[in-house]
């Protein structure tokens, strides 16, 4: 019974985690109908970002109380990130959107590669694994064999918390009233008066933010970072999203809770190989994609002609 | 930016030799209109005549390649259509384009998007919801589930949200029986009564120049008529426009 719970506590918050990184794959599919593969290592960014901001904070303000310092590590992971987001969408994926949409597809794809080596290259010994800090307070609950740890927990919370505010703003701001509109028919949205550029940026802000916590919160909970997390961490996202039905932000929700259950699920039924977990749970979305093509929440067909 | 809110005075829309291609080829050549305040404008053609295009030059989304555009005394030719939204033009585009996801309600807010006051957003929801009672009754209803008539219903209140000084109108009796194309007309020109000028996009030639003051035929991207509506009915390139 504990172990159960065990299991299920760690497939929660990784869950969250993968449902973060979905979140903005579906966001930026929803408004400009593009896959942007670089998303993923985005995310490692705000790992990076964080962790930059951890050291620089160690070595100006050590006296830092713990709940300033994570504010900080977190808002230094959010604004690089957002503003990194922000960056691509204007300079490569609007410019190529006159092209076939393959070219975007390669270029967001290059650009992960460039990131990724960029962190190796000119990160301080970017090559290899980065110590994240715990930050906050190492509490844990032990009984049998369940171990609660009190950190998880407050990520755990924030991260619903952030994906509340992100339900929030797409459904009752204007923003998000403007967002959901260039989502289903661009240019009607414009006829009405949306300023397209200004929705694509603060989409592509919105999605990389929560992207950066979700690139601190693995920091966190892995104690350690590098350079090549994004990659997988962008494929689980992706498949997240498209589990759930791209577009569709519960989806992207649902998706990621879905695919940590599959490698939980992995790890318990064969403890032998857990390294497969990611092989288990990648071969069970694709027989998911066979039984349900469309994702699971799908959208109408007549949606998009 | 300060948008003035008088609706019955504005410096016409001129339409200034207009070309406009995609790609290589010229959709419209040497296009040149004026559409004035207190008045339909109607423009008629056949398929193809390049009429949904001009909508699209009007409104910044396929902006020409040569000549101008201007609105209100402003060079509008080149600029987004945010922009040209914010002077004062509104569009009910053709084959509605309603947002089909959103509820009646919010398709409505969607066409006050850049009327900041709220007060005023629901002064012209009132107006709207008189004109359509069946909008309010369905308020809450996703767009997308409604019947065309209803559709039609809630693209042209949209339109009237942002109480326009120019509303662009294209093609608003297709697919619509024809009990609703004669109140798309009658509202049509209540709208115009009230104050906001219309150019009417149309290939119901009849009706159209019935209801409307002015009017221009465009055939394969020139102009081939101007005219009063008296004028054009008698015209004989009305006729050729539609019957080769």
């Amino acid at each position: 019974m504990d172990l159960i719970l065990q299991f299920c506590m760690n497939g929660l918050m990784l869950g969250m985690m993968y449902a973060l990184v979905a979140v903005g794959f579906t966001l930026f599919f929803g408004v400009l109908d593009v896959i942007v593969f670089s998303h993923g290592d985005t995310v490692m960014i705000g790992s990076f970002a964080g962790l930059a901001m951890y050291w620089w904070l160690g070595s100006y303000y050590p006296e830092l109380a713990v709940f300033w310092m994570t504010l900080w590590v977190l808002l230094a992971a959010v604004a690089v990130v957002a503003l990194l987001g922000m960056l691509t969408a204007d300079a490569m994926i609007v410019p190529l959107r006159k092209g076939p949409p393959l070219n975007t597809l390669l270029a967001t794809m290059m650009l992960g590669t460039v990131l990724r080596e960029s962190i190796r290259l000119f990160f301080p010994d970017g090559s290899n694994p980065q110590t994240f800090p715990g930050l906050l307070p190492d509490w844990s609950w032990q009984s049998g064999n369940l171990n609660l740890r009190f950190d998880n927990i407050v990520l755990f919370c924030s991260g619903a918390c952030i994906i509340a505010l992100v339900h929030l703003v797409i459904n009752r701001t204007r923003l998000g009233m403007a967002i959901r509109a260039v989502a289903q028919d661009e240019e009607a949205a414009q006829l009405m008066g949306v300023n397209f550029r200004f929705i694509v940026l603060a989409t592509f802000a919105l999605g990389s933010s929560v992207a950066a916590f979700a690139g601190v919160m693995n920091g966190m909970y892995y104690n350690e970072i590098n350079f090549g997390v994004g990659l997988l961490l962008g494929a689980i996202g992706f498949s997240s999203a498209v589990i759930g039905g791209l577009g569709n932000v519960y989806g992207a929700i649902l998706g990621g809770f879905i695919f940590a259950f599959l490698q939980t699920i992995g790890v318990v039924v064969m403890p032998f190989a857990s390294a497969y977990k990611d092989v288990f749970a990648f071969g069970a979305v694709i027989l998911l994609m066979a039984w349900r093509p469309t994702g699971l929440i799908a959208e109408p067909a007549s949606k998009r002609v | 930016m300060s948008v003035k809110r008088e609706k019955a005075g504005f410096e016409p829309l001129y339409i200034d030799n207009v070309y406009v291609a995609y790609g290589k080829a010229d959709v419209l050549s040497d296009v040149s209109m004026e559409i004035l305040p207190g008045r339909i404008t109607c423009l008629l053609g056949g398929n193809g005549a390049g009429k949904s295009t001009l909508i699209r030059a009007i409104l910044g989304l396929t902006p020409p390649r040569q000549g101008s555009i201007a609105f209100d005394g402003v060079d509008i030719t080149h600029e987004a259509p945010h922009r040209i939204v914010a002077r004062g033009i509104a569009c009910i585009p053709e084959g509605r384009r309603i947002f089909p996801k959103m509820s009646v309600y919010e398709n409505l807010l969607m066409g006050a998007y850049q009327e900041k006051s709220r007060a005023r957003i629901r002064a012209t929801l009132e107006k709207v919801y008189a004109l359509f009672p069946r909008l309010e009754e369905r308020s809450r209803q996703l767009a997308g589930t409604m019947s065309g008539g209803e559709q039609a219903m809630v693209s042209i209140g949209r339109g009237l949200m942002r109480a326009p000084k120019l509303l662009v109108i294209d093609e608003p009796s297709l697919g619509l029986s024809p009990a609703l194309v004669n109140e798309n007309f009658r509202i049509i020109r209540k709208i115009c009564e009230e104050g906001t000028a219309v150019f009417l996009v149309e290939q119901n030639v009849r009706q159209t120049l019935a209801i409307a003051h002015y009017g221009y035929v465009l055939s394969q991207g020139r102009v081939v008529a101007g005219g009063t509506a008296e004028d054009l009915k008698k015209a004989e390139q009305v006729q050729k426009a539609y019957f080769g």
